[in-house]
């Protein structure tokens, strides 16, 4: 009979422990939800962002052009100065 | 099937009727917390597909960046390398010296970079940078009036103003004309500007000048004839003078006089 209050005992803080954890893993994946829903926010604002990196190509050849111009002037200069 | 459970119940001692209820209290407690973790990672797992696919788009948007900076560094570094070597060509041993003037600090970097050796002298601060311009274009600028390792000539807060003192500009500032060249009494001798050219509006007492007798020739449109002066009477040194004697050279002398 005693053995039976013992393991009484032991369910009753066995439980008090369980539930303890569980409230816990609960809490942490309530956690993660809003998280992730402002990540997904962030992501979908970067992606908008990044339809600007469609310019680089337009730069791209912009530099080309005046890495070309900048060749012709120093080959002028090259002409018009002496050398040292 | 309820006499196998009600029956011992009753003949149940109460340790093991709380032990019952303990454990039916657990397994409920399981049930719950675990329902609800479920549905909160399920909840997870649909966020998660949501930015799984924000993050694709990223992924493929970025993809073409590498590709194309690497180009545009590509044709960058072309160009400086195309213009520090043009530098290097035009000022020679001078190129770190201007690239600090210009850059301080910047002078000794450049040198490792383009792989020479050398002191670098700051021009900056020995030149004005419109005594160097003036220099390189062959205006004899004084420059080599100073050593490089003296003070600086250029004043430092109108460097400008001082490489501009160095030629007179017509019309300009006063200060970069050039002096009267009369020696004497009452110097220095200022004119006053002349409206027409070749007359002058005041004598150098200070009284007005007269005005020119004439108005200048203006053509007419008309052919006027001239008599010609009576020809001078012939003597020793002019034997070969030409019978029209008015005729002038664009030197003012008759052909005989050359």
């Amino acid at each position: 009979m005693i053995w039976l209050w013992i393991m009484n005992i032991i369910l009753v803080v066995s439980a008090v422990l369980l539930i303890g954890l569980l409230k816990g893993v609960l809490g942490a994946a309530k956690s993660i939800t809003p998280t992730i829903n402002a990540i997904a926010g962030v992501a979908g604002a970067i992606s908008k962002d990044l339809d600007a990196v469609v310019v680089l190509l337009t730069t791209q050849n912009y530099i080309s052009q005046i890495v070309g111009s900048v060749a012709n002037y120093g080959g002028s200069l090259d002409v018009a100065l002496p050398d040292a | 099937m309820d006499t196998v459970v009600v029956v011992p119940l009753a003949f149940m001692s109460l340790a093991l009727a709380v032990m019952l209820v303990l454990i039916t209290a657990i397994i409920a407690a399981l049930a719950l917390f675990l329902t609800a973790t479920i549905v909160q990672l399920v909840k997870i797992n649909r966020g998660l597909s949501v930015v799984i696919g924000g993050v694709g788009e990223i992924v493929a948007k970025t993809a073409p960046v590498n590709g194309v900076l690497d180009a545009i560094n590509g044709n960058l570094v072309a160009g400086r390398n195309l213009l520090e070597n043009l530098f290097i060509k035009k000022a020679g041993d001078d190129a770190g010296g201007l690239v600090e003037s210009l850059f301080p600090g910047e002078g000794a970097k450049f040198l490792q970079r383009v792989g020479r050796r050398g002191p670098v002298v700051n021009t900056g601060v020995v030149y004005t940078r419109g005594v160097i311009i003036l220099a390189s274009l062959g205006r004899g600028a004084p420059i080599g009036a100073a050593h490089a390792k003296g003070p600086a000539v250029r004043d430092p807060q109108y460097s400008t103003t001082a490489a501009s003192m160095l030629y007179p500009r017509p019309g300009g500032d006063p200060k970069a004309r050039p002096k009267s060249p009369v020696v004497g009494s009452g110097v220095p001798q200022r004119y006053e500007a002349a409206t027409t050219p070749g007359v002058r509006p005041r004598n150098r007492d200070g009284s007005d000048a007269p005005a020119p007798s004439a108005a200048p020739d203006m053509p007419t449109g008309r052919i006027e004839y001239r008599q010609p002066e009576a020809a001078p009477p012939a003597s020793g040194g002019g034997g070969d003078a030409p019978a029209d004697p008015g005729r002038l050279n664009v030197k003012g002398k008759r052909p005989w006089e050359r």
